[in-house]
């Protein structure tokens, strides 16, 4: 436990190292904010745009502010998850090709605490990017429509993060198989969108499909409820633990860019 | 458009362009300083300043070469 503390605290010290600590709650909390802000002005937009004929009247229904919510989570799901990517695809590959992990794992370090250690890391900066950005998305609606009940924004924040865990977990999954760090990080965004391509296609084989948490996000934001949430959320766990196996094992086999 | 005038508007905002300046900031004097860019120096400074979300986080995550 404090050898894996170590790692730990050496993950973190890279994330403060590379700056990925400042700039990724940032973009995070930009994200977030922008959505609810452009909705409120979405009219004074589309006015100001210039190329209505003169007398053009767009009459646009004030959205419901648990509907500004649920359309910032999509926000989350196209640039959060390119960012949450881009951050985690050189984790293993990076790693490997610099000699760090072989430097590291000549050393009686355990390959699934090596590997854990970075995952956790990579948990640990999206849960606190996404909830200072889902905190701002969230504070930003109530200041310019109306209140969400917390506990629906909480709920939805819960999945959509597991769901946003599950993608860096991919990412770091791919990353350990694959040489390429941009390779890792397309392929992991392109599992995530034949996921929720194949689960929206197949609503009944897929009702256990990771692809499912951000529906089941937005649900909870707009109806208060998501039903059959329990089954995709054990799914995800056992998705992820598997992942995270598979990487260990692709790392136990080729530690070094000479094995591979 | 009613019920919030334009002044509380900018209010609201005002501390959402200062997180945008401060990335900006931060992500330019990183790269003017760098020694080690993956490419042209002014390429990445435009790619910075003309990209407003975007490009900080390209320059992040593909700017420097990891040493």
């Amino acid at each position: 436990m404090t050898q894996w503390m170590v790692l730990y605290r050496k993950e973190w010290l890279e994330l403060i190292r590379s700056s990925k600590l400042i700039w990724m709650p940032v973009v995070f909390i930009l994200l977030g904010a922008m959505q609810p802000i452009m909705t409120y002005m979405m009219p004074d937009i589309i006015a100001n745009a210039g190329n209505m004929p003169e007398g053009t009247i767009i009459e646009i229904p004030t959205p419901h502010a648990s509907e500004v919510l649920a359309q910032t989570l999509q926000q989350f799901g196209t640039l959060g998850l390119l960012i949450i990517a881009l951050i985690s695809m050189g984790t293993v590959s990076g790693e490997r090709m610099s000699g760090t992990s072989a430097m590291i794992l000549v050393k009686p370090v355990a390959y699934t605490s090596f590997v854990t250690a970075k995952w956790a890391a990579i948990v640990t900066i999206t849960a606190i990017s996404f909830v200072l950005g889902y905190g701002a998305g969230w504070y930003y609606t109530a200041a310019l429509f109306d209140t969400v009940a917390w506990q629906d924004a909480a709920g939805s924040l819960l999945l959509f993060g597991l769901w946003l865990s599950f993608i860096g977990t991919l990412t770091i999954l791919f990353s350990s198989l694959l040489r390429s760090a941009a390779a890792a990080a397309f392929t992991a965004l392109g599992t995530a969108a034949l996921l929720s391509i194949a689960t929206s296609l197949l609503p009944k084989a897929l009702a256990w499909s990771p692809g499912k948490l951000a529906g089941l996000a937005s649900a909870q934001l707009t109806s208060g409820t998501a039903s059959g949430m329990w089954p995709v959320i054990g799914i995800t766990f056992v998705c992820i633990i598997a992942a995270l196996a598979i990487s260990v094992w692709s790392l136990r086999k080729y530690p070094s860019i000479e094995a591979v | 458009m009613d019920s919030i005038s334009q002044e509380k508007l900018l209010v609201l905002i005002a501390p959402l362009i200062a997180l945008q300046l401060l990335l900006t900031l931060i992500s330019l004097i990183m790269c003017v300083r760098s020694k080690d860019l993956n490419g042209p120096k002014i390429m990445w400074v435009l790619i910075i300043l003309l990209g407003s979300l975007i490009g900080p986080v390209l320059f992040f995550a593909f700017g420097r070469r990891s040493s």
